[in-house]
């Protein structure tokens, strides 16, 4: 917590946004029933959110999301889960892993604003929340816990789809506008909801962007996406870390205005940790980025201990650094390159001077 | 004339479907020929907008309104293609390999390449080796194009490769890769014949190989 409120505490801590359950049950030597601070006990982690298998085999993909009864299973989950992220209204499909993915958004015109009561739980429902309270008692021992969320753009991009989305800036502006406002709607009372947990900061997870540049200039982005996304900022009231893959160098000056503790992950392809730093390193912490296209899951443990100090030493310089992949643990990971990166932050990862 | 021409090109630039529409059917009532339109506004404007994005003065919405622009303005012209001698530059088979269910980055190459005057036949997402192999046989492409954004799903892309090796059809097609994770020294590692950066990379290198031979 340190390290999000910009502090150098004694040592770089590491949390990953998520640990997709195939590679934890790898990690927990074949084990399915095991309790979040075991996981983060094997690699030497500081803080834990999202979802675990909880005994039943692993299964990866957004927040467990089905294609049916996804009010049921935000209600009542079935698995040790941290995360309040709403589902996405799209076709979905299952790959042969399991792994569920977005076939198409189904947000396309104004007739189909209908579905969002068919999709979106009450966000007021206790159910969920009663039973992650408990959850957090029971597992947080003295690690942070987070709660992942969403701001809504997201939500809306992927509901109406990347390239319905862009045309829709034109010829629909203002439903655009609709869509993001009931998503963030959403968020917010959840967020209402969740101040009232234990939780130690949230995790906000919105793509905006791909390798090269984000979806939306500098003036799309403040019309069409802050002013939604700020409802939910202003309803935080815990730290918080906003995620987006690719290249945000053009938005970032807009997103900083939310208020955000840290970003993450800077994904190494598309901006450059060192400079992110250096420019808005006094202003937020930097949560990243050990690579994920090469290093984390084709390099060699020699590759990830080399890459992890490299890190350390131009992103951690005087705190405000949390280290983590390029944005998750996946299950296409190499176990011993995963092993490395642990074994890496604990001998890198002391500050001169702190014991 | 030429003040028609330009009223295209620059509609299209803009993403101006309404008013394209209107001047493409305004040129041909005034007697323009279609493959004109096409060879001399229309191919030229999506060049155009490939470059801005390249460079980043148009991000996605604005590509895509181009792009959306210039495939409602082939529809207007394809009868009138159909009769003349206008032929497209080549034909290109474009999927996202096996096991990947990415397609955005495919799509605006896609659109991309239907802009530069190829004829783009998509083969969707998780398409496995032996998909394009037939793919090959039955579209008779000239090139095949491959998309992945994963590290997982690449290796998809060697795959691809090996079995056109193996199915003796390599020699017959220019094979050229795109997505975030990959390089052209992977490109190089498996046999494909060029990488490109993003979508107006792919068609100036489609552009550039097909115009040196290969």
């Amino acid at each position: 917590m340190a390290a999000l409120n910009l502090g150098q505490p004694d040592r770089v801590p590491w949390v990953e946004n998520d640990i997709e359950e195939v590679l934890q049950i790898q990690l927990m030597g074949g084990r399915t029933n095991y309790t979040p601070g075991e996981l983060c006990r094997v690699l030497g982690m500081d803080g834990f959110g999202y979802h675990f298998p909880t005994g039943a085999a692993g299964v990866a993909g957004q927040a467990l999301q089905t294609s049916k009864s996804v009010k049921e299973a935000f209600y009542f989950p079935k698995r040790i889960t941290f995360d309040f992220v709403p589902p996405w209204i799209a076709e979905m499909g299952v790959e042969p892993g399991g792994r569920t993915f977005i076939k198409k958004g189904l947000l396309v015109d104004r007739a189909s604003l209908e579905l969002f009561d068919e999709f979106l739980p009450d966000p007021d429902h206790p159910a969920r929340y009663e039973q992650v309270a408990k959850w957090i008692e029971q597992y947080r021992e003295d690690y942070a816990v987070f709660a992942r969320i969403r701001l809504g753009t997201a939500s809306t991009i992927e509901s109406m789809g990347l390239g319905v989305f862009s045309l829709m800036l034109y010829d629909d502006p203002d439903l655009v506008k609709e869509i993001h406002r009931r998503f963030s709607e959403w968020t917010v009372r959840v967020v209402e909801n969740l101040n009232k947990l234990a939780f130690d900061f949230y995790w906000a997870n919105d793509d905006h962007a791909d390798t090269k540049m984000p979806w939306v200039n500098l003036g799309m982005y403040e019309e069409f996406l802050y002013p939604f996304q700020k409802m939910v900022a202003d309803a935080i009231k815990k730290p918080w870390a906003f995620h987006s893959d690719g290249n945000l160098v053009p938005i970032l000056d807009g997103l900083l205005k939310l208020g955000m503790n840290a970003i993450h992950p800077i994904q190494p392809a598309a901006m450059d940790i060192g400079k992110i730093k250096a420019q808005y390193g006094s202003r937020v912490c930097i949560i990243g980025n050990i690579d994920l296209d090469y290093t984390l899951t084709l390099g060699t443990p020699q590759q990830v201990d080399g890459e992890v100090k490299e890190r350390i030493e131009v992103a951690g310089k005087d705190g405000g650094y949390i280290i983590s992949s390029a944005n998750s643990l996946t299950d296409y990971c190499k176990i011993e390159n995963v092993r490395a990166m642990a074994k890496a932050v604990k001998k890198y990862g002391t500050y001169q001077g702190a014991r | 004339m030429t003040d028609m021409l330009e009223t295209i090109r620059d509609d299209c630039i803009r993403g101006r479907r309404a008013e394209l529409l209107r001047a493409v059917n305004l040129a041909l009532a005034s007697g323009i020929g279609a493959e004109t339109v096409m060879t001399q506004a229309l191919i030229p404007a999506m060049s155009v907008v490939g470059e801005r994005y390249s460079t980043g003065e148009y991000f996605l919405a604005e590509m895509m309104l181009g792009a959306r622009a210039m495939s409602e303005a082939m529809q207007l012209l394809e009868p009138h293609l159909a009769q003349g001698t206008y032929e497209t530059k080549a034909r290109v088979v474009l999927g996202t390999v096996a096991g990947d269910y990415h397609d955005i980055g495919k799509n605006i190459v896609g659109m991309m390449l239907q802009g530069g005057g190829y004829e783009v036949v998509d083969l969707g997402v998780d398409v496995s080796p032996q998909s394009f192999v037939e793919a090959i046989a039955r579209e008779k492409p000239r090139l095949v194009l491959m998309s992945a954004l994963l590290t997982l799903t690449m290796e998809g892309m060697r795959a691809t490769v090996q079995a056109l090796v193996g199915a003796g059809v390599r020699e017959r097609v220019v094979v050229g890769i795109g997505g975030a994770p990959l390089t052209q020294n992977f490109a190089d590692e498996i046999g494909a014949d060029f990488y490109a950066a993003d979508a107006h990379d792919c068609v100036v290198k489609c552009n550039q190989l097909l115009h040196s031979g290969a």
